[in-house]
Formats: C-alpha cells, structure tokens, sequence
C-alpha cells in the first residue's frame, strides 16, 4: 500500500528553565494508507509530543522541533506555512485527546464545535453543517443526536464527550487519525465502546491510525504494527503478533510482563519495572534504559545502540538483543 | 495533557522554593522590588545610625534651606532635617506594614480556615461580617473608623496615667494599625476560605483524616501550606496598599502624628502648610511623594514577580 | 438557583441592619458634636442642649437608632446638621448623586475599553517586553499616590514660581491646554471631566487588565485550545471564540461587582477636582459628624453592593452555561 506518512529523524525540545528537555531524540517511521499504528511507551516518552509535531501543535515556546521531517503526501509539514498546515489539520489529520472532560469547550455547544471545521474545510453553511453534525453523532452512537446537538460539554458524561470528540475528528473524513490516549481517562466498559467505535469507522472510513497508548493490553486488538518508544527514542518496532510473541528489547519486554494476562498461571505474579526514566535534560550518552536493564553490558553504558533491523521486518534498538531472545526462553 | 506538560515544561524538576527565587532574580521589575522593599527595611532598622540629625531637633537658624552638604535633602519650615526625617519616616511606614499585616493574618486566616473548613454557621458568620466590612466604602471606612478610635485610645491612655504618652503622637501609630488591621483582614479571610475549600477536599487531606490526625493538626500541616501561595501574594500586594493608606491616613491628619516622621504627614506639611508659603520648597513635597510612591511601586512589583512566580500556569 | 437569589434577597436587610447600626454607633459615639460644629466652640450650653432635645440627639443610643429607622422607612432619611444645614439628606444626595454616578460610570467603561485590551495583549504575549511594559505601567499607576496630586496639579498651576519651568514650557506646550482641562467640574461631557475620569479609570484598568492577562493565560493553557488548533482554524478564531469567550467571564463579574461601587464617590478625586459628586459630601459629612449624611450614604452604598452582588449571580448564569443549565 502507498505510504501516507513518513517522518524522518524528528527532534523536539522545551527550553524549561532547568535547561533543555530532549522530548522526541530522533525518530523515524511510516504508515501506509489505512494502517493503524500502536505507539507505546511509559508517560513522558515523547509518544504524544511527536505526534503533537507533527501536527505542528507544540507550544512554542518553550517547545521546538529541532530538526527531521514530516512528510505527509509528499509534502514536509514541518517546512509548509501557517496557511496550508491548518488546512491539513482537521481536515486531513485529525486528533482526539485524551481527556474529553476538558478537551471540549465549556462555554460553546457541541454542534458549534463539530460544526465549525466543517464549515471551514468543508465550505458547508450552518445548516449543512448541523445537520452534518447530527449525522456525526448518531454514527458514534449517540442516542437522541438531534436533540442533543445542542447541549453543551458538561450535560453530556465523560463515554459520550469522547463520543463527541471522535464525531468532531471525523467530520471532514480525514486520511489520519490520531488517537492520543484517548480511552484512559474512561471507565473499562466505556474503552471497550470507544475502541469498538474506532474499530468500526476506520473499517468504514478506510483511514489511518496512529493510537498512542501506554497500555499494550489495550493496543493489541486494533494495531497492525507497534512503535514502543522510551526516553523519546523508537525502541523497538514491528507487527503486532511478532512484538506479543517475540519482543526483543528489554524494555519492551518489561511492559508485557506488567500487564495482566488471563492465560498465565496463577502464581505468575505481574513484574513491574523498576526504577525510573532517565532525566531527559541530561541523557545518559549510552543506552537510555542501561539504568533499569536486566541485560545491560558495558558496551550499553557508552554507546547508544541505534534501531536496527533484528528480524524480519522487526527493528530492536538494543545492542544484546540476541541475549535477549536466548534468556527469554528460560 | 497540556496542562500536566505545561507544568513539566515550565516547572521542571527542581525544588519549587528554588524556582521562585530564580524567577523573581529574572524578573526585573519584581527584583526592584525585592531590592527597594529589602532597603527600606534595612533603613528602617538602622534608622538611629542612619540618620544624621534626631527626626524632631527643630533649627529655625537653619529652617527651610535647600539640600546641602549639611542638610543632604534640605530642611523643612521647622529647620528639621529633611534627610533624617525620611529615614525614621521608613521605621515607621515599615513598623505600621508589619503590624498591620499581623493584625491581619491574626485576624483573617484563622477566621478564613474555620470558615471554610467547618462551613456552616462558622462560615455564615464569618462571611457575613466580611460582607460587612466590605459593604461599607473602602478608604474612608477606615478614615471614618480611624478618627472614631483615635479618642478612645487617647482617654484610655490618659486613664492608665500615660500622659505624656496620650499626647506625644506615638499612639496614633496604635490608631493607624488597629483601623487599618479591622479593616483589612476580611479580604485575606476570604482568600484564606477560598484555598482551604479547594484542598480540603483532596486526596492527602482525606488520607489524613482517615489515619487519625487531628483536626488542627491536619489545619495547620496539610492545608494552610497549600494555601500558602496566594496568601504570600496577597499579602506582598497588601503591603503597597498598606503604606499607601498610612501615607493617606497621615496626610489627612489622621493617621501618624508629627512630630512622629511619617512621609504622609511630611508631604502633608510640605503640601499644605509649607507650599503657599514657600512655593520654591519643591524638594519637600517630591522627595517624600517621590520615596511613597517608589515604595509602593516596589511592594506591588514584588506581589506581581511573585504571583508570576508562584503561579506558573496562573 | 431561585432559593439561591430568595437567601440573598433575605440576607439583604440583616445586612443592612448591621451596617447601620455599626455606622449609628461610630457616629455617635464618635469624637466631636455636630452641635459644637454648629454653634461653634464658645456656644451657651442651653443653646446647645435645646438644639440636642430638638433633633433628638439627647435620647439613649436605641431610640435614636430606632427613631431612625422608622424614619428611614416612611422615606425620611433626616436632616443634615451642618454643612447643608436643615437641607433634607434625601434631596442632598438626589441632587449630588447623579455626578458621582456619571462620574463613576465613564470611569468603569474608560477601564473596561482600556484594561481588556491590555490584558488580552498582555495574556497573549506574556512575558515579552510589551507584558513587561503593560503590567509595569498598570502596577505604577495604581501605585502613585493620588495625594501628589494636588502639589502637582499645583506645580502646573503655580509654575511662574518655579525655575524651571520655562524649560519644561519649551519642551512641551502645555499652556494653552491647561484651563481646558483643570477646574471647576462642568459635566462629566466637558473636557475637564478627563482627569477627574482617567484618575478613577486606573484603579478599573489595574484590575481588568490583571484579571484578563491571568484568565488568557489559563484559557490558552486548557486542552480545548489545543482541540480548537487540531481542527485547523485560524489563531484569531481560536483567540476570539474559544479563549476570550472563557476569559471574558470573570471579566463581567468583575465590572457587575464595581457596579455596586457606582455610588460610592472617591472624595479625594472629588474634592480636588471640585466635582459636586457624594464622594465630598461623604468626606464633608464624616468630619463634621453630621450623622444623617453619613449613615445615608452608607445605607445606600450597601444597598449597591449586595445588589451587586446578586446581579453578578444573575450574570453567571447567563454566561456560563455550566451554571445555566443546573437549573
């Protein structure tokens, strides 16, 4: 399938007052059309604020994209102007939050808020683009949507504003749809409506995904290919199916082992990993896991290991990841 | 998310205490502030070294003289030194700032946190006579408070056989401070209310509760240090307008009382009596409005650079 | 909502209740005697206390207040014993009250029209030399204290006295203007009604550009600026519909709260600028114990603000449909 979104080598930093925070270290990948990408990791692994670069959606300041390239379409985003990426936003990349509680406007009612990219990319008038919007929110499952295109934010709970945040990134039937943890702040009954919905209208819509998510329990059933990155760095990356059977990186698989599974024995306790992230203002110059690494070698301490190609169609960023394979067995 | 990232972004990773310093230090305006507030202070303590002439020593040989080496800000129509009158002039706007912000918190944040914390008729009480206060119109309230007291303070001094004490003027600093501190503590009660109705319902509050501290223990050690930030900002931008009313109150004549040095009953002599007289005499009305209004300044930029600091999303 | 505005209604008269009685007992337990002031120091002591017995000002403190008040609600607010000498207090303040009011009025609109623009620049740039510079200029002004008026208005007005003032003349003529803008008050249209009016804005200006500066910079931090961006409009249309929208809502209940102040008069500006507004009657009245005045205009200055009050509760709910809709 034709490649949708390449970015190549993407840096971003905040100028803080401490110094400067490294968020996003150089990272790289692609999405084809219509394939929906897992991007995993621990909070404050760069996951969220490199696709927030690419959507040009950083505050700046303090934030900076350094350098890399973002190229959607043929197009680098990172070099177009003002102008052409807002017609890109919403109405070719879409993005739904993470926390629907605040991510919609308090004081304006959801159908001004579906309705107002659709009138801006769409050209619709009011009318169009209300009843456009009503259409919106029965596909997302609202019940009563006309009735209820009027309400505001706070008369709708927390299932149905995430509801309305995904009507509102579908509005102009985009290419991409960034999904930024967008099931975390809900109930687990609720996720499963909302992954379900996304499921669904991806089917029928045929876009892409790129799902951000610290959890992999909750990416395994959507994403064709994960990204699992640490420290703002792409650790390891391949399909699915290959990374659940055959994680390479240790830190990868340090997150398998912290999530429950119903087919493990009962005594197989959930080992969390220990320790904390390194201090992103000043990375370490070797392997940004070393600290917290089962496997570590001298070599780790010195050298930051680049993500490299293990198996087929499989990257690992980790200079013992036969070591790896071989004691996982046992 | 934002707002978590914000507060990494613009917070980082170092002791709060810490930051706020660096931000004041960075912040020209407030760190005039900081510096001028931290003179004034020290003139106010070293006020005896300071000074060259006592503030009351009258010279009608040398009286309204223009600065001088002699007399480095001139004399007044008195023959007093001007210079020396300005220093005890910032003992005393200093003296009347600490106490009166005492006054308040004695009087605002014990009242605010049983307000807010017990609710109820404590709160209605409490916010009812804050209401009060605050219905009744601003600076001449506390005129109209301050010319009543005034007489009272006096009777009851001359009743405790203190003279001498009832007519010298010092007590018109305890007239000063007592209006000022009725008044101003209801707006630092409100603010105090505000805060603990927020914390008082989170998490480490709860958890306190529950493992059995005390009521006032959890008062003391888990809510009012959350509370602490907008009580330190309001109270830095309390104490411009607290110098600034001493300066009023003076000026009208009610407030400190020559020969007691206060630079609101100095403009007020210069501004008044002095200046049909002498109208060449401008250095007796710009140098003591000039040094109010620098003092003002520097107590309100040191508020704002600390609002900036303490708040950083605001 | 309804039971809400029916317990501030209520409150209401205990509040007025003891704002009256506290002023009743200032002013008469207070220093001085409004019939010394009126007969003078070297009065016959029979005439003065025929004059007390005739205004009732012989009896205990509870008739007195209790008089009063019966008084007050058939409409009779008494009269003034000094400076505006029998004059009824009511017709005293019906006829100083309007200025005071329009006074205050320009002064609240000059605020909002300079202050929120202020603060939403101020907001939008933070921390940029023209935050630095707005928030300077709002702090030095609220901080200069209006006492130095009057020896600088003097300074203009005297300034033959003065060395160097030919210097200053040179540099910037300002001759010519001056009688336009100083002197006696001729309407708030005139256009010695700008200082009078400017000098009451600051205090308006201070507050409105500090509360929008610190409401855009919250607003602009919410994730629904973020989602607002993400769907691709216009930075202007993000600031205007989705940021100042929520940033303008403390903004109006602050001016509704100095509504309530709309008839409290500034006696210092007043008395200065020689406006006849209630700010100098209020001043006159206090140092001359002419109670009547002095508990009139205090009745009726916590009458505007409870009512301020409520109107801002009012207003919330209109604008804020978080509260609008609870019902």
């Amino acid at each position: 399938m034709a490649t949708l979104l390449e970015v190549k080598e993407l840096r971003t930093e905040f100028h803080t007052q401490d110094g400067v925070v490294h968020a996003v270290n150089g990272v790289s990948f692609t999405l084809d059309e219509g394939e929906t990408l897992g991007l995993v990791g621990e909070s404050g692994c760069g996951k969220s604020v490199s696709m927030l670069s690419v959507m040009r959606l950083i505050p700046m300041p303090p934030g900076k994209i350094v350098s890399g390239q973002v190229l959607f379409q043929g197009r680098d985003l990172l070099r177009v102007d003002d102008e052409e990426i807002r017609s890109v936003r919403g109405n070719k990349i879409a993005m739904v939050f993470q926390d629907p509680m605040t991510s919609l406007n308090p004081v304006l009612t959801i159908n001004t808020q579906i309705s107002e990219a659709l009138e801006l990319h769409q050209g619709m008038t009011k009318e169009q683009a209300r009843k456009r919007s009503i259409e919106l929110l029965q596909m997302v499952g609202i019940p009563e949507a006309e009735r209820r295109v009027d309400d505001y934010p706070h008369q709708f709970s927390g299932g149905m504003r995430q509801r309305a945040m995904i009507a509102m990134a579908l509005s102009c039937s985009p290419q991409l749809l960034i999904a930024d943890e967008p099931t975390t702040a809900l109930d687990v009954t609720i996720q499963a409506q909302i992954i379900d919905i996304v499921k669904r209208l991806k089917r029928e819509l045929g876009m892409a995904v790129v799902w951000i998510t610290h959890d992999l329990g909750v990416i395994a059933g959507i994403a064709d290919r994960i990204n699992v990155m640490y420290a703002g760095f792409i650790v390891e990356s391949a399909h699915v199916k290959e990374i659940f059977a055959n994680p390479l990186h240790p830190y990868t698989l340090g997150l398998l082992g912290s999530i429950p599974r119903l087919d493990a024995a009962l005594k197989s306790k959930l080992t969390p990993i220990e320790g904390l992230p390194p201090d992103l203002i000043a990375l370490p110059k070797g392997c940004p896991f070393y600290d917290r690494c089962h496997y570590r070698t001298e070599r780790c301490e010195n050298e930051n290991p680049p993500l490299e190609l293990g198996a087929v169609r499989h990257s690992v960023a980790c200079w013992n990841w036969q070591d790896v394979r071989k004691l996982r067995k046992h | 998310m934002t707002r978590s990232l914000n507060r990494v972004m613009t917070w980082g990773v170092r002791p709060p205490w810490l930051q706020v310093a660096r931000r004041i230090v960075r912040n020209p305006p407030a760190l005039f502030g900081l510096v001028v507030v931290i003179g004034v202070v020290l003139v106010a303590l070293l006020a005896p070294v300071l000074a060259p002439y006592p503030y009351d020593k009258q010279n009608l040989d040398a009286a309204a003289q223009p600065p001088s080496a002699a007399h480095w800000l001139g004399t007044d129509a008195l023959g007093r030194d001007m210079f020396s009158r300005i220093i005890w002039g910032a003992r005393s706007a200093v003296f009347v700032i600490v106490m009166v912000t005492l006054v308040g918190l004695a009087l605002g944040v014990p009242l605010g946190a049983a307000a807010g914390y017990w609710g109820g008729w404590v709160d209605t009480l409490v916010m009812r006579l804050a209401d009060v206060l605050f219905a009744f119109p601003g600076l001449l309230f506390v005129f109209f408070v301050a010319a009543t007291i005034k007489p009272g303070i006096e009777a009851w001094a001359r009743a405790m056989g203190w003279r001498d004490l009832a007519q010298s003027g010092y007590l018109s600093y305890g007239v000063v401070i007592l209006s000022l501190g009725i008044v101003g503590w209801a707006g630092l009660a409100r603010l105090v209310r505000a805060q603990v109705l927020t914390v008082k319902e989170r998490e480490f509050v709860i958890a306190a509760h529950a493992l059995g501290v005390p009521t006032g223990r959890v008062i003391t050690r888990h809510i009012l240090p959350n509370a602490l930030a907008p009580i330190i900002i309001a109270l830095s931008m309390g104490m411009g307008d607290i110098a600034l009313s001493e300066g009023y109150l003076s000026f009208m004549g009610i407030g400190l009382q020559p020969p007691a040095p206060s630079w609101g009953n100095i403009l007020a002599e210069s501004a008044g009596r002095y200046w049909r007289a002498f109208p060449q005499m401008v250095w007796l009305v710009w140098i003591p409005g000039a040094i109010l209004a620098a003092v003002v300044f520097a107590f309100n930029f040191l508020g704002d650079g600390l609002n900036e600091a303490l708040n950083p999303e605001i | 909502m309804g039971t809400f505005i029916l317990r501030r209604l209520l409150w209401l008269p205990v509040l007025l209740f003891f704002v009256s009685v506290i002023t009743f007992a200032l002013g008469l337990y207070g220093p001085g005697d409004p019939v010394q002031v009126m007969l003078g120091l070297h009065a016959n002591p029979e005439t003065v206390a025929r004059i007390r017995q005739e205004y009732g000002l012989d009896e205990p403190f509870y008739v007195q207040y209790v008089n009063y008040v019966k008084n007050v609600l058939q409409g009779n607010f008494g009269y003034s014993l000094v400076r505006y000498r029998d004059q009824p207090v009511g017709r005293l303040i019906a006829e100083h009250l309007p200025v005071t009011v329009q006074l205050n009025l320009c002064a609240i609109v000059v605020g909002i029209l300079i202050g929120v623009p202020l603060g939403l620049i101020a907001g939008l740039y933070r921390d940029r030399w023209i935050d630095l510079a707005v928030r300077a200029v709002v702090i030095a002004s609220i901080s200069l204290p209006i006492i130095l008026l009057n020896p600088v208005l003097s300074f203009i007005f005297f300034r033959e006295h003065i060395v160097f003032v030919p210097l200053l003349d040179r540099l910037v003529s300002i001759g010519p203007l001056l009688p336009q803008v100083a002197g006696r008050w001729e309407g708030v249209l005139s256009p010695k009604a700008i200082l009078p009016v400017l000098i009451e804005a600051t205090g308006v200006i201070a507050i409105l550009t500090r509360q929008m500066r610190a409401g855009m910079i919250e607003v602009l931090s919410e994730d629904y600026i973020r989602t607002a961006r993400a769907k691709g409009l216009r930075e202007r249309v993000v600031i205007v519909r989705h940021a100042m929208r929520n940033a303008l809502i403390p903004i109006v209940t602050l001016v509704g709260l100095m509504l309530g102040g709309l008839v409290a008069g500034s006696f210092l500006v007043e008395s200065w600028f020689d406006v006849p507004g209630v700010g100098r009657i209020a001043y006159e009245a206090l140092f001359a114990r002419d109670y009547y005045v002095i508990m009139a205009l205090t009745l009726l200055i916590a009458l505007a603000y409870v009512l301020a009050n409520l109107l801002v509760d009012l207003m919330y709910g209109f604008l804020d449909p978080r509260i609008r809709t609870m019902g």
